[in-house]
């Protein structure tokens, strides 16, 4: 196995790794974990690194086990429309190969050719395509893990259909390399479709496009997309449909005409605006030092964009926000002009999102922010149930220490 | 543990929390618990619990557990995996009284339920707005939320629209030592580990959960189906397979055997013909899109080798096609004397020459299998027929039965796609999992119920308790199931 010192470049939120061991193999892999067990050091997985900024920074950090190199298709049966692929495998890469048999992974988050499959599920990563296909859980079939204590093991199966055992796939997502590390995810696929279109809502107020969300809801549209990036105080509503030509085309009149009747102007994009609108989109998820989470009950979107929101926008510059409408999740992203500045900001919009049923997590920050705000917010009612998870997957706390929610 | 707190005892003190007429511990009244929808294996509890509040749960789960008795959750018992059947010495917490609609939010698409709710009348209270509740299984009309959630439950339309498990928002669980915790809500990404994900499919073995928020679905514009008929399953699973391979996502799927097809005109005197195969499809969806995919597929089907397609005139007509796949099953109590019914799930591609191997094997043991199946996720519904008074012959049937799942699981199956492991496959799941993949799971379900005292002898692999009787086994209709008016796989 490929070990080396630890750099800069390996930082996980400015801590340095003494060690980074780089399995090429399951075996390999499953090695790494029983060294490090076997030398209790504490340790942090690392795939694309694009959400290492999630979470709290880790209590310990002796070595980093780097997926990278396990980068291999494992199994694609395209008649079965499922896919087996290493943890490293960048998304980018999977979608080249999924894409040779008119398929795809219906999981759209920032950075693809970064991101790998095993750092999108654990840290739950996702895109506007939620909307329709779901996020990682709703997309994941098996896995195979290495526990803390270096044994191999695995988890759900490789067909679409399966209730056999306890539902270790799903438990895994989100659950960012606290439980065990992920070696191959097997992933539902979907046919590539055959058309598709983006309709523009440019300069809606929050009531506008929450309207507009309930309207197409209300008339059985079923957009793959919707996302409201803000633009000064407006928002521009871009919504797309996916799908068989005469699906998309009937679809897109029709939000128009529903547009149209509550006084919204709207236009279906040309292939080139709509990439720019996504690639702004994408720009707002990617970007700046600072990112923030909201998730509130979709119908408070007017809550997120009068009272939430502005108080941490307030404090970046530049500063950047997109609310998904369906899904009642935004994201914002800037720069903050000061730490206190925005941490104060955060408070405020926790407090109100909490109290709408919801909550705010900490993205990405510099670390005089993260210093003075928890990422993650109070402990759920559940979290006993967490850290008894935890005692047994991980009894001697050495899976990336302290990152997760409630110190776990 | 503390010592067995004497029966009649704990008897007082349960009826004292629930009401006298809420709690057997004697009669013909506990005769109903004995099992669930597999009805071989019975065992008797030492008590039955029917408290109707999350506060009388957690006093029968702390009286029950400070007994030293096993507690065994229960839903309507329709299961079809013996997950609900008791073991010796056990209180089972039958949670039927609960069964009130607590609060319904259409704008952000979410109802919260108790567990005692039938699955349908979920549906029923939001189908007015235009809403629904999207998992289905065929036993929908009977079978509880609770219970749905226990066992992870899907139904025909799992295939465009997901399991329970993509349908819960949110859980109020009582854990054994009587806690109430909630987890998950009605915004997406609670911070923290997936424990819903845990929860759902857990079989009863992490605790009693008392409420349960569900995702609403909007109803589709527009559902069309078809009707088809081919010489073989050879041609019609061809016909799924191409269909699927076009991009189209049908809302369902299905496709029945000649000898299924055979007992379910028996049983319906539907004017189906005498084929290999018939395939029942919906598409649903925005209207315009569904009619271009649903011509789209009966070209298909026509291209593979279908010998009739029939589209129906009427939504009266329709729901006879439905009711004609849903009768199958019990209908095979027409042509057989006993059966038994496995789920297994195979890749779907594979469907025509599984077929072939499965015929095969039954022929070797001298039996016949009727098939009808989800046949969009390769979810197999074989039904082992026999006749228990032929010596020798159920146990051959359990043979085959077993033998069906084993190699569901070489062809990179699985033994369960939508029953549940239960107590009646428990054996199997040391087929497709090793050591470290139980000791894994284990460690999901200790980390809940470090004791093991919910639901024990379900899923794991372990000796059979005494008076339990490992493997598949037969089963009896429930007499709405044999009118055609539920079905239940």
């Amino acid at each position: 196995m490929r070990e080396r010192q630890g750099t800069a470049a390996d930082a996980v939120q400015g801590l340095v790794p003494g060690l980074v061991l780089e399995p090429a193999t399951l075996e390999e892999a499953a090695e790494a974990l029983r060294r490090s067990a076997a030398d209790r050091m504490a340790v942090t997985f690392v795939g694309g690194g694009t959400d290492l900024g999630l979470g709290g920074r880790p209590a310990r950090l002796e070595a980093v086990i780097r997926t990278g190199a396990l980068s291999r298709l494992v199994d694609h049966a395209p008649a079965d429309q499922v896919v087996t692929a290493e943890a490293g495998m960048t998304l980018g890469a999977l979608r080249e190969v999924l894409a040779l048999h008119r398929q795809w992974l219906a999981l759209d988050p920032p950075l693809p050719d970064r991101a790998t499959v095993g750092g999108v599920v654990a840290a739950n990563a996702f895109g506007p395509r939620r909307a329709r296909f779901g996020a990682a859980r709703d997309l994941v079939l098996g896995v195979s893990i290495v526990r803390a204590d270096g044994t191999a093991a695995k988890g759900g199966g490789r067909v679409v259909k399966n209730v056999a055992g306890f539902d270790l796939p799903r438990l895994m997502v989100g659950s960012l390399g606290t439980l065990a590390l992920l070696t191959t995810v097997t992933f539902r696929v979907h046919p590539l479709p055959e058309a598709r279109a983006t309709v523009l809502f440019p300069g809606l107020d929050a009531a506008q496009a929450w309207a507009l969300t309930s309207g197409w809801r209300a008339a059985q549209l079923e957009p793959t997309s919707a996302a409201a990036i803000l633009a000064s105080d407006r928002f521009d509503l871009g919504v797309r449909f996916e799908g068989f030509e005469s699906g998309v085309a009937d679809q897109t009149g029709r939000i128009l005409d529903l547009g149209r009747k509550g006084g919204l102007a709207g236009e279906r994009l040309g292939e080139a605006d709509a990439k720019g609108f996504w690639r702004r989109h994408d720009a707002v998820r990617e970007g700046g030092s600072f990112r923030v989470k909201f998730s509130a009950p979709p119908s408070r979107l007017p809550d997120m964009a009068r009272s939430w929101l502005p108080p941490v926008l307030g404090e970046l510059s530049p500063a950047a926000a997109v609310v998904y409408p369906t899904l009642g999740i935004a994201f914002a992203s800037g720069d903050p002009a000061s730490a206190a500045g925005v941490v104060a900001g955060l408070h405020d919009a926790r407090i109100a999102v909490i109290a709408a049923g919801g909550s705010l997590v900490l993205c990405e920050a510099p670390v005089a922010v993260r210093g003075a705000f928890d990422p993650w917010g109070a402990p759920p009612p559940s979290i006993d149930l967490m850290r008894s998870m935890k005692e047994r997957f991980d009894p001697d706390r050495r899976l990336s220490p302290g990152r997760f929610v409630g110190g776990i | 543990m503390s010592e067995r707190t004497s029966l009649a005892d704990l008897a007082r003190r349960m009826e004292a929390v629930v009401g006298a007429r809420n709690c057997y511990s004697s009669g013909p009244d506990l005769l109903t618990y004995e099992c669930d929808g597999i009805t071989h294996g019975r065992t008797r509890p030492d008590l039955v619990v029917l408290p109707g509040t999350t506060q009388e749960v957690v006093e029968v789960v702390r009286l029950a557990r400070a007994s030293g008795r096993p507690i065994v959750p229960r839903g309507s018992g329709t299961g079809l995996s013996g997950g609900a059947r008791p073991v010796p010495g056990s209180v089972v917490v039958a949670l039927s009284r609960m069964r009130r609609i607590l609060e319904v939010n259409l704008e952000d698409g979410w109802a919260r339920v108790e567990p005692g709710v039938l699955n349908l009348d979920v549906t029923k209270a939001v189908s007015g707005a235009g809403y629904y509740y999207a998992p289905d299984p065929s036993s929908q009309s009977i079978c509880s939320i609770g219970g749905n959630l226990a066992e992870n439950a899907g139904g025909a339309h799992c295939l465009k629209y997901g399991f329970t498990a993509n349908h819960v928002l949110g859980a109020r669980l009582v854990l054994h030592d009587g806690k109430v915790v909630d987890i998950g809500g009605t915004s997406l990404d609670s911070p923290g580990h997936d424990l819903l994900a845990a929860l759902v499919g857990s079989e009863g073995m992490l605790g009693i959960v008392t409420e349960v928020t569900l995702r609403l679905l909007r109803k589709p514009e527009a559902t069309r189906t078809f009707f088809a008929t081919f010489p073989s399953t050879d041609e019609g699973g061809e016909a799924v397979s191409r269909i699927i391979a076009a991009g189209i996502l049908p809302a369902a799927i299905e496709m029945m055997d000649r000898l299924a097809i055979v007992a379910a005109k028996a049983a319906t005197g539907l004017d189906w013909p005498d084929v290999g195969a018939a395939l029942l499809m919906d598409a649903d969806g925005p209207v315009a899109e569904v009619e271009d995919t649903s011509a789209r597929a009966v070209k298909i089907a026509r291209e593979a080798g279908a010998l009739e397609v029939r589209l129906p005139k009427s939504e009266a007509e329709r729901q006879l096609m439905w009711k004609g796949r849903k009768s199958a099953f019990a209908a095979v109590g027409r042509i057989s004397p006993n059966y038994m019914v496995e789920d297994g799930v195979i890749p779907r591609s594979e469907i025509a020459s599984v077929l072939r191997e499965i015929a095969s094997m039954a022929k070797d043991q001298g039996l016949r299998v009727a098939n009808v199946f989800h046949a969009g996720d390769g979810n197999l519904h074989p039904l082992v027929l026999y006749d228990a008074r032929e010596s020798g012959q159920e146990e051959r049937a359990e043979r085959l039965g077993g033998d069906i799942l084993r190699m569901c699981v070489r062809r990179g199956g699985s033994i369960t796609g939508e029953h549940g492991v239960g107590a009646d496959k428990a054996e199997y799941m040391a087929d497709m999992f090793g050591e470290s993949d139980l000791e894994t799971m284990k460690w999901v379900r200790s980390a809940f119920d470090p004791e093991c005292g919910f639901n024990p002898g379900k899923v794991f692999p372990s000796t059979p308790l005494c008076g339990e009787r490992a493997g598949p086994g037969g089963r009896v209709p429930h007499p709405a199931e044999k009118s055609g008016e539920v079905e239940r796989w």
